[in-house]
Formats: C-alpha cells, structure tokens, sequence
C-alpha cells in the first residue's frame, strides 16, 4: 500500500515524544524511493492517457499518496528540528557525542546555525543598560531568589565575583551571593547553603 | 554623626550595595543580625557577614574584607572606639554603627559623614563639639605680635585655654566615667523592619530575645527594659493564620529553661531565685524543699521533667509560687517575658534562648564562630525543635549547673575576698567549671550571682594559657546598670604598669597575665578606696 512506510516512521517518532531518536536515513531511503517510482509510474501513465482517460483516477490517487508521503516527511523532519532546539537549551552549544550521533549532518548544520544565532543573540541582550548580554540558558524557570545565604565551611581564599567584587572566604564566615556564583563551590563543599 | 530618618539615611543607602556585616558574639547583636539578614534577603543586598569578639577582631575582619566594600554596618561594635583611628579606611567607605555599648566614642559622634551613628539614644549626655573640640590656630599667630598688649593678650589667651582644657578634662571624665548599655540594637533594627513593611513575627521575636537578653543579664534598669518590650509590643504583626505562631507579652516564672528542666532544678540554678536560696549551706536545702512544700508541689513532682509534671501543678504554679516566695524572703518570682506560642510546638520563652544563645558562643567544646552559626539557626521560629536550639540549651543548663556550683563552692569555702570597696573571687584552673564559666558571659552570671548582696564583684577566669580574664559587677546591679570599672581598670592599668589588654568591647572585661592579677587587684583597691 501506498505511504504505508512515512506512517510506520511517523508513529516511531510519536513513540518517543521528548528524547530524540537517530535519524532513520534506511527508512527515509525507502519512502523516496517509493515517491520517486510514484512519481516515475504517473509520468509513464500521464503521457499515455492523453488518449485514454480511463487512467485519470489512478494518477490521481498515485499523486495524493506522493503528497501525503511529502507532507509525513516535512512533519517529521519539523518535529525532529524542535526537539534539536531544545538540546540547544539543555546542552549548550557543545553537544554530547551520544547526542551527536543521532543528529544527521544537515540537522547539525542546522543546530550549529542556531546555537550561532542564539550566542550572538544574547550576546547582543541589554547593552543599552549597560550589561554585557545576558545568558538566556541560565534560568529557564524564573529563579526563586537570585541570592542565596550560604555559610563557609573553610578556609578558601578570595573568590572574585563577576561583577568584579572581590570577597574573602574564610571558615564561619555568611555571605549572601549570587546563586549562579556559588553553585560550584557548593558542590566542592566549600560553601553551605542556608535554607 | 547621627541618622535623622533610619529608613531614607541608613537603609535605603544600602540598597544595591555590598555590605559588610560585623557583627559582635552577644545575643543582641545575633538577634539584630537575624533581623538584618531577613531584610537583606528580602531585597537581595549581597552582604558578607562576619562575626568578631573584640577590637582586634574587628580590625581583623575589616582588613581581610575590606576590598571592594564601601558600606560596613557595625552591629554591637565600633561605636565605643574611635573607628576612623583603628580601622585607618579609605575615605570614601562609610560605616553604620549600631550599638548598644556606651558611652558612644564623641569621634564617632562628630564624624563628618564616614561614621554614622543608626540610634541616637536621649539618655546620653554627649558633651558639645565646642566643649571638646578646638582649633589650634591662635597659636600659630602668637609670635606675630609683639610689645606690651601683645604680650597681655598672648597670657590672656593661654589662660583661657587652660580653664578650657579642664573644663574638657572634667566633662570628658563625667561622659566616660561609666559604661552602661543603651537600647538593645535589636529593637532599633525591629524599628527599622516595620519602617520598611517587613515587620513578621521572626523579627519581633528577634527584638524580644534581645530585650529578654538585656533584663536577664542586668545590663538595663527594669524601668528602662519595660519600656523597651513596650515598643516592641506596638510592632506585633496581626496575628499570622498561615503557621499559626505568635508572640506576646506574658507573665511568667522567672526560672531559666524550666520548660526543658525540672522544676527543682531550675529553682536551684535561677540566677534571680537561688542566690536567695543560699542553697550553700544546710539551711538552705531545708529552705528550698520548705519553698516547694508551701507551693504544694510534691518533691517527686519537681524533681521530674517538667514537661511531665501533672498539668493542675504546672497551671498554679505561678500562683502558687507567688505566694509562697514572700515568706521566704525571695525575690518577686515571676517576670514580664515574651512567649513564642506555635501550633503543634511546645511554648519557647524568650529568656530560654537567651540563655541557649549564650551557651552556644560560650560552649566548652565548640568554637565560638561554629556557635555563632547555631545561635543564628536557634532564633528560628519554626515549629519543631531545631538541633541548634537542643545544642544551646544542653549546653546552658550545664554552664547554669557549674556557674551555681561555682558560687556555692566559693562561698562555702569563704573564697571570696573582701578587697575594700570590692569583692573578688578566682576561678581555680583545671577545675570542672573553669572549662565552663571561661568567658565573659558566664562569668558574668557567676560573679552577679555573687554580688546578689548588693556589694561590687570582681570575677576571674582563666583565660588562654599564662592569661586570665576578669569581669567586674557593678554594686547594687539590679538596679544600677551603669559600671564604673571600666574605666577603673583602665586606670589601674595605667597606674600599676600590668600589660593589660583591653580589646573586649565590654570594657568591664579584661585580660591579663595571671602573674600580674595580684599587683592589678592592688591598684584597683589603691583607686577606689
């Protein structure tokens, strides 16, 4: 049956609603192939029903199985093209290799272009007010507090802040910081947050 | 110089700016610190807090924090001490000084703008600029003239200048003579918290504690402390329906931590009930179970946990020892003291986390910073015990036990000296309590405990190793806060030669070498006989 194929793909994308699947180049192989002796078959029958009309129906039912193939494919691809600009978001300009491997090369041309324009995009965000762009990816969800309370648990030296400020962490010491400053040092024990 | 508007001229300057906080280890500034916190917090105020013990500290922290920074408020420090001089900072960084320890250092009153004073208090009696300050110019010109008038008008101007020098001397004298505390800093932030809308139940309970602090530790007159909590009890929020606590101002026993304790115990170890006791001799343990019998609380009742008493005993036991205590000849039992009532909670008196606040930053084990940390969390309000909470209150019922035994060991074994017009006692090194009453704040509840008689008394306490620490109570200190040995030991020192420290920021707390306590006590009776 016609476009029995581009269905069969379609419903294994829809299966996978939020990751990304690899790029299933055997099938979509096989769909054009089956557009192009569509296609092939209607010219052949369209030259010859000049004289008999009797062919009409069937070209007519070839050519809307050919577009219903085409329109599965461009939907397919749309939704593929979504989910890569979401990875942008969620990796950042340098995907996982795993990752990478499911894209095609033209999807990664694609994601390479959008990451470029998002960068420079940002990058170009509130320099009229004075800040250097500012990174969208950051907050995704609108942060509860910008600040938290955070308590040195040692001896650590100056960290510089990226407004420029310089702060010394020293044992027992509170300081109440940009979240974005501290994760890190969070996550080496250093710093404690305070809830 | 001082702040006219708390809300326009101190807060709001500080707003978008990062904020040095020094905040020194008593409970007033731990509550003010609290309340700072929660407003910083609220309007995203990057602030490094930092907490110090005493004037090198201070100096200390300033140094190691100082980049970058140009508003530094002061909580309970600084405001004694010339700052400008000490701290030596750029000129544009500006400090905040809000401070209970008085008299205020007239430098930093007459500072132009670098150090702003948050509270002026109308109890002092600050001298005026012209008094204390003088411009130095006529000298310069005095050669300038010459002959007869010249001459005359040179003498005259000196002798001018001498009556001037001594009237200075004298009112300097009068201004610094004693040191007291004024309005705890807790209730100028609370003050502050509902100039600018955020005035929750957290905050008031923070300024509760601290007025508790001040009327538990006699370092404000009864009148002056009422009128305090009065305050305090305008700024109470409408009553909070979401976690359902509340404070209020209620009457309760005046025993410390009762509510965790027995209530033998907490009588035995109550710095306002027991001194009267005198639960040193014999006599005094037949009159303390004489006490409990007349309230009618059978001893095995108050010898268990309190919390477990029988609930009729535990609802007359106000009354019951209200009237019991005139014949004893105590001391009024009960006191006017904020409750913190939560839902599903035990009951928290502000006077019981007084009381954990101190034995958390004068634990025996843990270092005062790591305790400055614990205070902070036990001001919680939370329903729930909190482990902060649990620590301090452990730990106070042990200093409690040891500061009791400490002075019934130095009565009974008549250890406490008569030296004219003072009497002083030791703590003996190596000994069970000196581990415990080591700092200035136990020691303080140990030496009040002895001068319950009215008389003034000098207490010692090991220190670090070679060095001692002595803390003098005023005479009469339930009534009189104002402490003259401050200054008396400043000028014992100077007298005597002792290499005194004096970097804590009570001046009537010392260190010394223990080799030169002799000579200093010496002096200081020389001085004040």
């Amino acid at each position: 049956m016609f476009a029995e194929k581009v269905i069969e793909l379609l419903k294994e994308a829809e299966r996978n609603p939020v990751t990304i699947d690899p790029f299933n180049d055997d099938k979509i192989r096989q769909i054009v192939e089956e557009m192009h002796s569509l296609f092939r078959m209607n010219m052949n029958d369209a030259n010859a029903t000049m004289e008999n009309k009797t062919l009409w129906t069937t070209v007519q039912v070839r050519h809307s199985a050919l577009e219903r193939n085409k329109r599965c494919l461009l939907a397919y691809l749309y939704s593929r093209m979504a989910k890569i600009k979401t990875l942008r978001w969620e990796f950042g300009a340098i995907l996982p290799p795993d990752v990478r491997e499911l894209l095609s090369d033209d999807e990664y041309e694609w994601f390479s272009k959008y990451s470029t324009n998002l960068a420079s995009y940002m990058r170009s965000l509130g320099q009229d007010i004075g800040y250097n762009g500012i990174d969208l990816t950051e907050n995704l969800k609108p942060p509860k507090s910008l600040y938290i309370e955070v308590l040195c648990m040692a001896d650590y030296g100056k960290l510089e802040l990226e407004d420029g400020d310089v702060i010394l962490l020293k044992k027992n010491s509170r300081h109440f910081l940009p979240t974005s400053e501290c994760q890190t040092l969070i996550r080496q024990g250093i710093l404690k947050q305070i809830t | 110089m001082f702040i006219e508007d708390i809300k326009n001229d101190f807060y709001n300057v500080l707003l978008g700016n990062r904020v040095l906080l020094l905040v020194h280890y008593d409970v007033d500034a731990i509550c003010t610190c609290k309340i700072l916190q929660s407003l910083f917090k609220c309007d995203n105020v990057s602030y490094t807090l930092v907490p110090v013990g005493g004037i090198a500290e201070l100096r200390q922290a300033y140094d190691e924090n100082n980049e970058e920074i140009k508003y530094v408020v002061l909580v309970n420090c600084g405001g004694t001490i010339d700052l400008v001089d000490i701290l030596q900072p750029e000129e544009d960084v500006v400090f905040f000084v809000l401070d209970a320890h008085k008299p205020t250092d007239v430098c930093n009153v007459y500072s132009d703008g670098q150090v702003r004073l948050v509270y002026k208090d109308d109890e002092e009696n600050i001298p005026n600029f012209d008094d204390i300050f003088r411009d130095d110019e006529d000298e310069e010109n005095e050669e300038s003239e010459s002959g007869r008038e010249g001459l005359e008008a040179m003498v005259e101007r000196r002798r001018e200048r001498r009556a001037w020098e001594e009237r200075r001397n004298t009112l300097m004298f009068n201004y610094t003579q004693f040191s007291y505390y004024g309005k705890p800093s807790a209730c100028v932030a609370v003050e502050l918290a509902w100039r600018v809308s955020r005035c929750g139940w957290a905050a008031v309970w923070a300024g509760a504690v601290a007025a508790a602090a001040q009327a538990a530790l006699h370092t404000r007159a009864p009148a002056a402390a009422l009128l305090d909590a009065d305050h305090l009890t305008r700024h109470l929020p409408p009553e909070h329906t979401h976690t359902g606590s509340r404070v209020s101002l209620e009457k309760d026993v005046n025993l410390p931590l009762y509510r965790r304790w027995s209530l033998e115990a907490a009588l035995r170890h109550s710095p306002a009930l027991a001194p009267a006791l005198r639960l040193h001799t014999v006599a005094g343990q037949t009159r303390l179970r004489q006490l409990l019998a007349d309230t009618g609380i059978p001893l095995q009742q108050a010898r268990q946990a309190y919390r477990s008493m029988d609930v009729e005993l535990r609802r007359s036991l106000l009354t019951a020892l209200q009237s019991a205590a005139p014949k004893h000849k105590l001391p009024d039992p009960t006191h006017t003291t904020f409750l913190l009532h939560r839902v599903h909670s035990p009951t928290l008196a502000a006077t019981d986390i007084v009381y954990a606040i101190m034995g958390l930053i004068e634990h025996e084990t843990l270092p005062r910073a790591e305790g400055f940390q614990h205070a902070l969390a036990a001001l919680d309000t939370e329903a729930g015990d909190n482990d902060s909470r649990r620590l301090g209150c452990a730990s106070a019922q042990r200093a409690l036990e040891a500061a009791a035994r400490l002075a019934h060991a130095t009565l009974s074994a008549r250890q406490l000296h008569l030296a004219g017009p003072f009497s002083y006692f030791i703590v003996q090194e190596g000994t069970a309590e000196a581990s415990l009453v080591r700092g200035p704040l136990w020691l303080g509840v140990a030496a009040r405990w002895l001068a319950a008689g009215g008389a003034a008394v000098l207490g010692s306490a090991p220190g670090p190793p070679g060095s001692c620490l002595l803390l003098g109570v005023p005479p009469r200190y339930q009534h009189e806060t104002r402490n003259l040995f401050g200054a008396a030991f400043e000028q014992a020192a100077t007298k005597c030669g002792a290499s005194v420290s004096l970097d804590y920021l009570d001046s009537s707390v010392i260190t010394l070498p223990t080799a030169q306590r002799a000579q200093f006590l010496d002096a200081l009776t020389a001085l004040l006989a």
